[in-house]
C-alpha cells in the first residue's frame, strides 16, 4: 500500500529512524543467515512485495509508463509459499545454499501517514553458489512501509528498484 | 568445426546420443550462430507490445539486434538496427514510442518505417544525390517477417521457408497457447535475466522433458502449489510432436469434456465460452474423454510455451496461466532468458490479476518451478566444458529399445495432430535434435554484400 512521506528525513537521533534502521538490519540479518520463517514473521498480513522489471527507455520517456512486467509481485500467500519452499527437501536451488549477504545502507526515515514510517534504503547482495561459476551481485533501492504493531514493527509494503534491466543472477530465489 | 565432425555428431543426435560438449563449445556455438540461427524463424515480439501507433520494441536474434516497430499507419516493421552510414546503433532504447530514430553519431535520421529522412549537409558534405543517393534508402530489412496470434517472427534468410508451411501442424497447439479468444492475447513482459546455462537446454526441456518434472519440481507439489506433477499423474500425459515443435500434456480427470477439461484447470466461465467459440472443434477435442490438457511445448528452435495451472491463494483457487520464453544464445555457456506471461486481452480482470499471480509464483526469473531447472541447466553446462565430455555420449534415447524401435505403440486415441506417445520418453528432444542437425549439417548460403547510397535500391 502506498502511504505518503512527508517532509525531510528524520534526523539520525530521532528514535523512529533508529528503530526503523534496526528493523533493516536485523531483517537482513534474518535473510543472510536463512531464517526465513522468522523473516515472514516480520511481514504485515497486508504485506505488498514489489520489484517491476526496470526497462531501458530514453530519458523522455518516464519508465513506469513503458513497465508491464514485475519480477515479484507478492502478497502474503505468496511469500509464505517461497518461505514453504525453502523449507522442503527438494528446493535444489538452494541446496547447496548460496553464500549471501546484504550489504544495507543509505537509510532514510519519513513520517508516513497514521505513524507509518517510510523508509528508503540501498542494498547490495552478494550471492556466491558452488565452486565454479562467479558469485553475482544485485543492487537495488528500496521504499519500504513500516507500521507498528504490539509486536514492534511489521514490513507493509517493499517497492524494490533493481539496478539492472537484465538480471545477471541465475534465479531469485532470494529476498531483497 | 570440420565437415567430418559434423557428419558425426548429426549421426549421433539423430540415434539420441549427444555428445556433452555440444552444451559448451565455441566451435558449435558458432555453427549455431552461423548454420542454424542464421536461418531460422525466430520470434521477436508480440503485437501487443506495440499496441500504438508509432510504439516500437528493440529484440534481438542472436548477436543481431532489430528495431520492430509499428508505424503511425499500424504498419509492422523489422529494422536491423544498425545505422547504414557508420554501424551505430540507432535506437538504444528497449521500448517507447516514437515517429522517428536518430542515430547519435552524425544525426541521420529515420522514420519508423525505416525510410531515411534526412542526413545533415546532404548537399554540402556528399554533392547531393551525385555522391549519396538519399532517395529510397532504409534500414536493412529483416530478410523474412511474418506473424501468427500477433506474434512476430524474423528469419535472417531471405529464402527462408513459407512460415505457415514451416509451422505445419504446430498451429494447431498453438491456439492454446496464443489463440484463445477472438481478442488476441497480450504479452505482458518480459523478465529478462542471464544465466550460465547452454540455451538448448531449456528448449529440450520444455520440448518434451515430463520426466524430469517430478523430481526437479518436487518441491512444489511438496507446497500443495501445484498438485499435477506427482509422479504417477505426470506419467499419465501424451508426448506429442507436430512440425518443428513438440509439447507435453497432462491427462484430465475421467470423462472430461471441454468445458469441464478447461474449468478443471481453473478457467472462468467466460473464458470458457470464449475459447469454445474461437478453438475449432478438433482442437476442442483433445480435451474430451481421454482429455489431455496442453502444458509445456518448444518451437524449434528456442521458443518455449508453458501453461499450468497452481493454487494461487490460500483458499485454494485453482488459476492457470501462459507464459511464452525466448532461449536467447549469449554464449557457448549463457543464455539471455526473455520470459513473457500472456493473457487473453478480453478475459475479465480478476481473471487476468490472478493468472499473473499464477505465473510469478511458478515461472520466470522468481518463479519456484523455473528456479530449481535453472540450477540444473548451469550446472550441465559448467560439466560440458571440460576434456571428459568431449567423448561422453549422453543417452537421450528414452522410449527406443537397443533396436530403435518404439518399445510402446503410438497413442492413438489422442485428438491433436503429429505422433504422440503416453508416459515418460524423451521422443520430442530426439525430434528437436534432428531439426538441429538439419539446419547445422548444411552451410550457410552465401549472402551478396549490400551497398547503400551507390545507385541500386537494397531488396
Amino acid at each position: 500500500m502506498s502511504t505518503a512521506r512527508s517532509g525531510a528525513p528524520l534526523p539520525y537521533s530521532d528514535p523512529r529512524h533508529q528503530s526503523a534502521e534496526q528493523f533493516l538490519v536485523e531483517e537482513a540479518h534474518l535473510l543472510d543467515t536463512s531464517d526465513f520463517e522468522a523473516w515472514l514473521g516480520l511481514m504485515h498480513p497486508q504485506i505488498r512485495y514489489r520489484m517491476p522489471v526496470r526497462v531501458t527507455a530514453v530519458k523522455a520517456t518516464n519508465e513506469a509508463e513503458v513497465q508491464t512486467m514485475d519480477h515479484f509481485d507478492e502478497d502474503w500467500y505468496s511469500l509464505s509459499k517461497r518461505v514453504q519452499r525453502f523449507g522442503t527437501d527438494y528446493a535444489w536451488t538452494e541446496d547447496p545454499q548460496s553464500r549471501i549477504r546484504h550489504h544495507v545502507s543509505n537509510v532514510r526515515t519519513f513520517e508516513g501517514d497514521d505513524g507509518e514510517l517510510v523508509v528508503e534504503s540501498a542494498v547490495l547482495l552478494y550471492r556466491s553458489r558452488g565452486d565454479r561459476t562467479a558469485p553475482s551481485l544485485l543492487s537495488a533501492g528500496r521504499r519500504d512501509v513500516l507500521v507498528s504493531t504490539q509486536d514492534g514493527l511489521r514490513l507493509r509494503s517493499r517497492d524494490i528498484e533493481i539496478d539492472e534491466s537484465v538480471l545477471r543472477t541465475q534465479n531469485l530465489a532470494i529476498f531483497l | 568445426m570440420e565437415p567430418d565432425v559434423i557428419d558425426q555428431v548429426t549421426a549421433s543426435v539423430r540415434q539420441g546420443l549427444i555428445p556433452a560438449y555440444l552444451y559448451n563449445d565455441a566451435e558449435v556455438h558458432e555453427l549455431e550462430r552461423s548454420r542454424l540461427f542464421g536461418r531460422a524463424w525466430t520470434f521477436l515480439a508480440h503485437d501487443s507490445e506495440i499496441g500504438h501507433p508509432n510504439d516500437y520494441v528493440v529484440r534481438n536474434i542472436g548477436d543481431d539486434s532489430f528495431l520492430v516497430t509499428r508505424d503511425g499507419d499500424g504498419q509492422i516493421h523489422v529494422m536491423f538496427n544498425m545505422c547504414v552510414h557508420r554501424g551505430m546503433q540507432v535506437c538504444r532504447a528497449e521500448r517507447g514510442n516514437a515517429r522517428t530514430f536518430r542515430c547519435p553519431y552524425h544525426a541521420w535520421t529515420y522514420k519508423n518505417d525505416g525510410q531515411l529522412a534526412g542526413l545533415p549537409f546532404h548537399v554540402d558534405a556528399y554533392g547531393g544525390e551525385d555522391g549519396f543517393i538519399k532517395e529510397g534508402q532504409a534500414l536493412l530489412r529483416a530478410p523474412s517477417v511474418a506473424t501468427r496470434n500477433g506474434m512476430i517472427f524474423a528469419s535472417l534468410d531471405p529464402d527462408a521457408p513459407d512460415f505457415e508451411t514451416w509451422l505445419g501442424d504446430f498451429a494447431f497447439y498453438l491456439d492454446f497457447y496464443t489463440g484463445q479468444t477472438e481478442a488476441g492475447m497480450e504479452f505482458r513482459g518480459p523478465q529478462r535475466w542471464r544465466v550460465e546455462a547452454n540455451w538448448k537446454i531449456g528448449a529440450e526441456n520444455f520440448m518434451g522433458d515430463s520426466y524430469h518434472t517430478p523430481h526437479t519440481h518436487a518441491s512444489v507439489v511438496d507446497i500443495e502449489l501445484f498438485g499435477e506433477p506427482k509422479p504417477y499423474k505426470r506419467k499419465e500425459g501424451v508426448l506429442w510432436n507436430a512440425g518443428p515443435a513438440g509439447g507435453t500434456t497432462y491427462k484430465l480427470p475421467p470423462g472430461s469434456d471441454f468445458r469441464s477439461g478447461l474449468a478443471y484447470v481453473g478457467y472462468p466461465d467466460e473464458m470458457i465460452d470464449r475459447m469454445e467459440h474461437k478453438l475449432s472443434g478438433a482442437q476442442r477435442a483433445l480435451a474430451t474423454e481421454p482429455g489431455f490438457m496442453p502444458s509445456a511445448s518448444t518451437l524449434f528452435p528456442n521458443l518455449s510455451f508453458v501453461h499450468n495451472w497452481p493454487q494461487t491463494d490460500a483458499d485454494g483457487r485453482i488459476t492457470p496461466f501462459i507464459s511464452v520464453r525466448l532461449w536467447q544464445p549469449v554464449g557457448p555457456g549463457e543464455t539471455e532468458v526473455y520470459s513473457w506471461f500472456c493473457v487473453a486481452a478480453d478475459a475479465p480482470d480478476d481473471y487476468k490479476a490472478a493468472s499473473y499471480k499464477a505465473y510469478l509464483m511458478c515461472f520466470g526469473s522468481s518463479g519456484m518451478f523455473e528456479q530449481d531447472d535453472v540450477e540444473n541447466w548451469v550446472s550441465i553446462t559448467t560439466m560440458a566444458k571440460g576434456s571428459m565430455a568431449r567423448n561422453l555420449l549422453l543417452n537421450n534415447r528414452m522410449g527406443l529399445t537397443l533396436d530403435g524401435d518404439p518399445i510402446i505403440d503410438q497413442f492413438a486415441d489422442f485428438g491433436g495432430p503429429g505422433t504422440a506417445y503416453q508416459g515418460f520418453g524423451e521422443h520430442n528432444q530426439r525430434h528437436w535434435f534432428s531439426l538441429w542437425a538439419d539446419l547445422v549439417s548444411q552451410p550457410a548460403p552465401a549472402r551478396e554484400p549490400i551497398a547503400f547510397g551507390m545507385g541500386e535500391t537494397p531488396a
